[in-house]
């Protein structure tokens, strides 16, 4: 039978410190009781952000939130609103948050349930590219109530009271660099997006711009009237077409409409936008790089400080922040900064979106509250490993991050958390990684990477990569020699200490934090030729075994024509002619070819 | 003289007036991902096949692209949302399911379970 209502419970903590759990219990009891079980699904959430109101329950259709409440109120919801269809007033709490709408459409869907949309609170729900879709959310009322109603002072007061960080990875007090950047005397200023996102498998600001590109818009003009800005620059590579449009076309309608440009809504604050196209360099998504390549020079990073908060876009002070950092900003100003801080942990607040990819059930674009651990993504969000596979370890941050194995699971999502486990947030990138993936293997794609995205400038980084990649390439190739580890490690840190930026800084932490956290498997490599997890091509071989029914299909496939054989017999495979492509592997219909 | 706050009120007025004047009260409104991903996935050709319904005369219906909700693996992916009921996802659309949905959901008013997102 379908379901005729879908009812979400939050399972935050404290809404499970205040009886979330016995409610369920309950909730569950009543619904068998009036033989409603079928009809209505119960799902739980993660924190909705309105835990001084809790236990709150969602019920669908019609996205009412009941909070506060006990025992005695779940008959009468049962009864009154499931029954009969009534909702009951005395129980509705009235909560208008800007991420609430996304919910009305998503919210029971169990993929949603964890999760929590504050930067992508538009993205799926609106069309991007109709300007009267975000205005009907309150679409830039955030800034109307900046200009109208806070001094720029008041503004970076709430954006540094929102205990906001800096999601392009290195986790900055926002509100500190908004301080800096406003208490330069110089002008012009300038405010800059930094949509240069570079990591291998992630599409977080892509997401973002694409589904919902005036929340930037709006962010970056808050920014630019908080720090006496006048002109903005949206730095996006060109690789984004679509996003380049779309972005595009807000800021035009913005301005259609009197939102970005001369004398903004008639309080006579004026900013207008600018677009620059990256032409896809990894190091230009450091800041100081990419404001090299927006003036048009070479896009290499230079020495801080100054940091650009003083110097920075043609020598004048810059603010610059990610995508994700900006898509906060008109929430902490409608919202408040006193609610943004109830979601998150004592040091991050708000929440994270991750671009989940790799080894996972539900690969997807999510967001959730800082704190959520990385067992609750992968497997409350993220389904679970597939194909009945065992997790061995998940990469966070992208190539500057680290692989943490399953005893780190429970480690919750936060800039120190990740940081003390030896990894760090990054922009987002969350790659699983199962038991058929090789570590080595891993470091050695993430550093050639890096080896080729390094700009040159610094010699430990240019070389250092270079060599390092050298011996990784050598060890999965079967040639590992003792002491191949240890000079990994001394590269790797003196990589890390002797690099300018943060590419060379982060560099060697893929091959770093897998020799710490899977050294066997690179002593296998080394010591014993072994690939245990059958992925280096140099250390295996494929047999085929008495389970041949002699078919032909894997001599067929094979372009070495090293497989040999007659009709209905066992066929063998010429292990000097095998390339070990894996062809014959997969044409077997009978699973006769091992890989050994 | 207004002030910013009250003028952008004034906006979203407006631009409420003229989302309803496209049809948004229509009975059923139908969401179409067209972001990078939904569109590598397929979704123009969905689209196209929900704009040919509605110019062949399927009525009641208030067509809109969207960006991307996060369900990579199951894009592309389509809304139908119906006041008062639950709002459906479907995913894995293509043209076929697309035409599915026009004659099964849209026109009867029977959603395709095996098709929906939970």
């Amino acid at each position: 039978m379908t379901a005729t209502h879908r009812i979400i419970l939050c399972d935050g903590t404290a809404c499970i410190n205040s009886g979330a759990r016995k409610l369920t219990a309950l909730l569950r009891e009543q619904l068998a009781g009036h033989g409603l079980s079928d009809r209505v699904t119960i799902g739980l959430s993660g924190c909705l952000g309105m835990c001084e109101k809790g236990p709150i329950m969602v019920v669908n259709p019609g996205y009412t939130i009941y909070g506060g409440l006990v025992e005695s109120d779940i008959p009468e919801i049962v009864e009154e609103h499931l029954v009969n269809g009534h909702p009951i007033a005395r129980l509705a709490i009235q909560e208008d948050h800007l991420y609430n709408r996304f919910f009305r459409v998503f919210g029971d869907a169990k993929f949603f349930g964890k999760q929590m949309r504050i930067t992508l609170r538009n993205c799926g729900i609106i069309d991007p590219e109709n300007i009267d879709d975000y205005l009907s959310l309150r679409g830039y009322e955030a800034l109307a109530k900046a200009i109208t109603d806070l001094t720029p002072e008041q503004v970076i007061a709430e954006v540094e009271k929102s205990g906001l960080r800096g999601r392009g990875g290195a986790g900055f007090p926002t509100g500190r660099k908004w301080k800096l950047t406003a208490a330069e005397k110089a002008t012009p200023k300038y405010v800059i997006c930094n949509a240069d996102e570079g990591d291998p498998g992630a599409f977080m600001d892509r997401s973002a711009i694409e589904g919902d590109p005036h929340t930037i818009v709006e962010g970056m003009a808050i920014g630019g009237y908080a720090v006496g800005a006048k002109t903005g620059v949206v730095y996006i590579r060109a690789e984004y077409p679509l996003a380049i449009q779309r972005i595009k076309k807000a800021i035009e309608d913005a301005r259609a409409h009197g939102l970005l440009g001369e004398n903004i809504l008639g309080s006579g604050f004026s900013f207008d936008i600018e677009i620059r196209l990256g032409a896809g360099a990894f190091v230009c998504g450091e800041e100081t790089a990419l404001i090299h390549s927006v003036e048009g020079a070479r896009g290499m990073p230079r020495p801080r400080p100054p940091y650009p908060a003083a110097v920075g876009l043609f020598g004048r002070p810059t603010l610059i922040n990610n995508v994700e950092t900006w898509a906060n900003i008109p929430v902490i100003i409608l919202d408040g900064a006193n609610w943004f801080r109830t979601v998150g942990t004592e040091n991050s607040k708000g929440t994270k979106v991750f671009a989940l990819a790799g080894k996972v059930v539900n690969t997807g674009l999510i967001e959730v509250p800082m704190g959520t651990t990385l067992r609750e993504i992968i497997y409350d969000v993220g389904g679970g490993i597939p194909f009945g596979k065992s997790f061995k370890a998940v990469q966070t941050g992208g190539p500057s991050g680290g692989c943490l194995p399953a005893p780190y699971l429970d480690t919750p999502i936060d800039y120190e958390s990740l940081a003390k486990a030896g990894s760090i947030m990054g922009s987002g990138g969350m790659i699983v990684i199962d038991e058929d993936s090789c570590m080595v293997d891993v470091a050695r794609f993430f550093l050639e990477f890096t080896q080729d995205e390094s700009c040159g400038k610094c010699t430990p980084c240019r070389e250092g990569t270079k060599r390092m990649l050298e011996i990784l390439v050598r060890i999965t190739e079967g040639k590992g020699q003792p002491g191949d580890m240890e000079k990994l490690e001394r590269l790797g840190g003196m990589i890390k200490k002797a690099s300018l930026c943060g590419l060379g800084q982060s560099a060697p932490n893929a091959v770093l934090s897998t020799i710490k956290n899977f050294r066997e498997e690179y002593e296998e490599h080394i010591n014993e030729k072994k690939c245990r997890a059958k992925a280096c091509k140099s250390l295996i071989r494929y047999e085929i075994t008495e389970k041949c029914i002699g078919c032909g299909a894997c001599r067929r496939v094979c372009a070495a024509g090293a497989i040999s054989g007659s009709a209905k017999s066992r066929h063998v495979i010429d292990q000097d002619k095998c390339i070990r492509c894996g062809m014959c592997f997969t044409a077997c219909k009978v699973e006769a070819i091992a890989k050994v | 003289m207004p002030t910013p706050l009250e003028l952008i009120k004034k906006k979203r007025a407006e631009a409420v007036s003229r989302i309803i004047g496209k049809g948004y009260l229509s009975t059923k409104r139908v969401y179409v991902g067209m972001a990078t991903c939904e569109i590598a996935a397929g979704s123009k050709d969905v689209m196209e096949v929900f704009q040919k319904a509605i110019s062949r005369g399927l009525t009641d219906v208030y067509l809109s692209q969207k960006g991307c909700a996060g369900r990579c693996n199951l894009e592309p992916t389509v809304e139908v949302i119906e006041q008062g009921k639950n709002p459906v996802k479907y995913g894995r659309v293509d043209k076929e399911r697309a035409q599915q949905i026009i004659e099964r959901h849209l026109k009867n008013g029977q959603v395709i379970q095996e098709w929906v997102i939970d």
